[in-house]
């Protein structure tokens, strides 16, 4: 997958196609292309490097934002603005002392600031260290929209959401393959008179009860997390490091759009799915980090101008979420903004002769102010 | 004289709704948007151009619509199509459409430059705007039909268009065409992209009936002595 362009046919291609562009031949730093994730440093900040596509199509089933699934498909090929926010978290990950209970890690931000598609680059990162990689695209989807909401088989005053559990599991599945026959269940699991999983069972054989019988399947998330948590580090031979990423983690602790069969509201630690998932949160595991975004977008009953943890996740949220390692994700700065202008020119996308122009460029600056989903947005027509 | 002039000064409300648009009193001066026409420097105007920036000093000037910007960004074609697609004054979501038609058809044009051969990109065309500009002007047609009477009958009978009355009827083609002839499912930016990208082409049902017109015009030929202007 080492597709490394060499500087000197970079250097060459580009004073071919763009003769105008005098910014190419001094600022050729900020559009070198790297594949190789390990070596990622401050030096390689603002560029952009692509992500091959095998491991977009096992990593990312289902993680990535609309908009660059669309930018994917046009320009044929993945690539992500090396950041510092990714940088840091990165760094974080190598040094961080891994017999430990587990950190939290929080991307937060303004709204179309990248707090997404850094965590997507961290877990790229990850994917390639060899990590298990748990990734909850939209924590907010299963808090809202659901067509069918079970009351749960096995606890009273707990309810089920079969189709967000089975699309999930299909996904984690592609996921992590690898890890599934490797990976041994230690308890007996009983889902129905008939049905259970025993001890010592490989992780794939719960994975297909899940997905094959769709009633008990977010139960099965839950046995699931629970086993991934007590065998995530272990000293056995089999140790994994377990990567537990959420998108929209303040939906964990907001309220619900969900109603039950006398129109009162359903709390979200009465869904089986957040209920688990907030035990996977708690820090009393090691081998691994847990790594989230809060997300304004999807959320329920949040101003849209609140983009601080206290603001988005609560009280409740917060005090649950406390010790956690805060990232701030920023407007690109103007080395970043060059990178990102640069990119859609070298791409074929800025189309419009004026935006070509150094007052075009201007322009662009003042209209996004900087911001990357705006910019992507202004492009796109321009 | 003056006096009648400074009456003329004062907002004239027309006592018969005659005719949309004409709020303003006829003194008043459509005004230049463009910041380059500003940068010329005096001495490379022509007599005329010195004139009328004369007259300007003098006359007052109409306030500039909110729908024009100074920047260069500005087409007053697309200006043109946004208004003309606009439903109850919703000025928002025909804008709206019309971006998301313009990025519908660089995304189509640019998928395929990227997966083309190197020999086929340089012929493909990325840029929606003169995509756009093309397709319009594919489709306007040369020739018009007009109604006239004669000895009790009506006659079709084919008479020159005016330039402003072609790109009316070519973009008012292009949007019924969408609304109308195409799946009821499929959004608006989706219909206008694939009709815009066939008639960039001179293929699709707009270019047809233009084809049509021109036809009927030429059966109708043995009419046009009946034209008096």
């Amino acid at each position: 997958f080492l597709h490394l362009r060499g500087h000197k046919t970079l250097r060459k291609h580009c004073t071919e196609k763009y003769h105008n562009i005098t910014t190419w031949t001094s600022k050729l730093c900020l559009f070198f292309p790297i594949s190789t994730q390990t070596c990622h440093t401050e030096l390689h900040a603002g560029q952009y490097y692509t992500l091959p596509p095998a491991h977009m199509r096992t990593l990312f089933p289902h993680g990535l934002p609309p908009r660059f699934q669309m930018q994917m498909k046009t320009f044929n090929e993945a690539c992500v603005m090396v950041r510092q926010p990714a940088l840091e978290l990165i760094t974080c990950l190598r040094k961080a002392d891994y017999s430990e209970p587990a950190l939290r890690y929080v991307l937060y931000g303004e709204k179309g600031c990248g707090k997404t598609l850094s965590l997507c680059h961290v877990l790229h990162f990850c994917s390639t260290q060899g990590w298990l990689v748990l990734h909850i695209p939209d924590a907010h989807l299963w808090v809202k929209n659901c067509r069918e909401l079970l009351p749960s088989s096995s606890r009273p005053g707990r309810f089920d959401q079969p189709i967000q559990a089975l699309n999930w599991l299909k996904n984690f599945k592609t996921t992590n393959e690898h890890f599934l026959s490797k990976i041994k269940t230690t308890q007996r699991y009983v889902w129905t008179k008939r049905e259970s999983t025993e001890e010592g069972r490989p992780l794939g054989e719960l994975v297909d009860q899940g997905v094959s019988r769709v009633k008990s399947s977010s139960d099965v998330v839950g046995a699931l997390l629970r086993e991934l948590r007590l065998q995530a580090g272990g000293a056995a031979e089999g140790a994994f490091r377990l990567a537990v990423a959420v998108d929209g983690v303040n939906a964990l602790w907001g309220k619900t759009t969900l109603k039950k069969e006398d129109k009162s509201e359903v709390l979200p630690e009465e869904l089986t799915l957040i209920h688990n998932l907030r035990k996977m949160l708690r820090n009393d595991w090691c081998g691994g980090a847990i790594l989230t975004t809060l997300s304004q977008t999807g959320s329920l009953f949040k101003p849209r101008s609140a983009y601080l943890p206290m603001e988005l996740l609560g009280e409740e949220g917060f005090d649950n979420m406390d010790p956690f390692v805060p990232i701030p994700v920023s407007n690109y700065s103007d080395k970043e903004f060059e990178s990102c202008y640069l990119y859609y020119l070298d791409r074929n996308w800025l189309q419009h002769p004026h935006s070509r122009t150094e007052d075009g460029k201007k322009e662009l600056i003042f209209l996004s102010s900087r911001n990357p989903s705006i910019l992507e947005r202004l492009c796109a027509f321009l | 004289m003056v006096a009648s002039i400074a009456n003329l000064l004062k907002p004239w409300t027309p006592r018969l709704c005659a005719v949309r648009w004409s709020r303003y009193n006829p003194y008043y001066l459509e005004p230049e948007t463009d910041k380059d026409v500003y940068k010329i420097p005096d001495t490379e105007l022509s007599p005329e151009q010195k004139e009328e920036k004369e007259l300007k000093t003098t006359r007052p000037i109409k306030a500039a619509a909110t729908s024009i910007t100074s920047s260069p960004f500005n087409d007053p074609v697309i200006s043109k199509f946004i208004n003309m697609m606009m439903q109850d004054g919703n000025k928002v979501l025909a804008r709206e459409i019309m971006t998301q038609t313009l990025e519908t058809i660089k995304r189509k044009q640019v998928e395929k430059y990227h997966r083309a051969p190197a020999a086929e990109k340089e012929a493909i065309e990325c840029n929606p705007y003169t995509i756009f500009q093309q397709a319009i002007e594919n489709c306007k047609p040369v020739i018009g039909l007009a109604s006239i009477q004669k000895g009790g009958k009506n006659y079709q009978v084919p008479i020159p268009l005016k330039d402003s009355r072609r790109r009316f009827l070519a973009m008012k083609w292009m949007i019924t065409e969408c609304r109308e002839n195409k799946h009821r499912r499929t959004h608006m930016y989706e219909k206008l992209s694939q009709e815009l990208l066939s008639a960039f082409t001179n293929e699709g049902n707009v270019i047809k009936r233009k084809h049509d017109l021109h036809k009927m015009a030429e059966a109708n030929r043995a009419y046009a002595h009946y034209r008096w202007w």
